[in-house]
């Protein structure tokens, strides 16, 4: 998460986009719309929003700095789509499992080597990985591997989650070549 | 109208705690810690969403709607981060209580 570490990532996707600034107004924006939201815009609220919203900030960019993701918004709508749909499987695979009075479990540790490099976007794929059917990340594994626990190991959960990596990938940006 | 967004609420909000209700089940019948979380984090984060979804024609304006479903992203977020937390806390301690 250091910002040296960010800048001596090899091969990163470098669009045009905002810098620093750019990032902390969007950020900004986005803190004080949340509060609208929140507060239901009563203006008497609105300084103490505005306040509120630039601390934020502040404490957002000092806690995961700026950095350049590559988005793509199609494929980023495409994904949230995809990710919405394997989150309501995921429920409905661990509620038929959990209702099943066989309670057919297969439940094991996985290690699965990520290309995302440590940082922001692995997190970020961690998070929508413990979504996912039946897999839950639990910490890092030797190199760039995530130890992952699996409810049902017969299934084909490393090609699943390949693929789910591509598609993150192609939404978010930033692999790490394998070398 | 009104009838028809009352009845979407009614049986999106059942589906919502049934699944509430499964990940219950789960909850008590999977064997360690892992595998309930797993019930815990899939199941209630779908079941949350029904809720979510059913209340949305009944919420209070724009802002209404909005803050409904911004419970539910808070609740996705908190949910996906503090599960691996948790996860990597009992993996490294190997317990299974």
């Amino acid at each position: 998460m250091n910002s040296s570490e960010e800048q001596s990532r090899p091969a990163e996707p470098r669009v045009n986009g905002p810098g620093t600034l750019g990032s902390a107004i969007s950020r900004a924006a986005g803190f004080f719309g949340f509060w609208l939201v929140l507060t239901g815009a009563d203006a008497d609220d609105l300084a103490a929003g505005l306040f509120a919203a630039v601390a934020a900030t502040w404490a957002s960019l000092r806690l995961m700095p700026a950095q350049q993701w590559s988005l793509r918004p199609i494929k980023l709508a495409e994904f949230a789509l995809h990710f919405l749909r394997q989150s309501i499987a995921a429920g409905i695979d661990v509620a038929l499992r959990a209702l099943d009075p066989r309670l057919p479990l297969r439940p094991d540790f996985v290690v699965y080597q990520t290309r995302l490099p440590p940082g922001t976007r692995r997190d970020t794929f961690c998070a929508i990985m413990s979504l996912l059917p039946g897999t839950l990340p639990c910490g890092p594994a030797a190199g760039n591997g995530l130890n992952i626990h699996c409810l049902d190991v017969t299934q084909p959960v490393v090609e699943q989650l390949a693929a789910e990596e591509a598609l993150c990938v192609q939404a978010l940006g930033g692999a790490q070549r394998n070398d | 109208m009104n009838l028809a967004f009352d009845i979407f609420t009614v049986s999106v909000v059942s589906a919502g705690a049934f699944f509430f209700l499964a990940g219950t089940v789960g909850l008590l019948r999977f064997p360690d810690s892992l595998t309930r979380l797993h019930a815990l984090t899939k199941v209630d984060n779908l079941g949350l969403g029904l809720v979510v979804v059913g209340l949305l024609p009944q919420a209070n304006g724009l802002f209404g709607a909005l803050k409904l479903v911004s419970i539910w992203l808070l609740v996705q977020l908190s949910g996906a981060i503090v599960t691996q937390l948790i996860a990597g806390a009992v993996r490294q301690r190997g317990s299974d209580g």
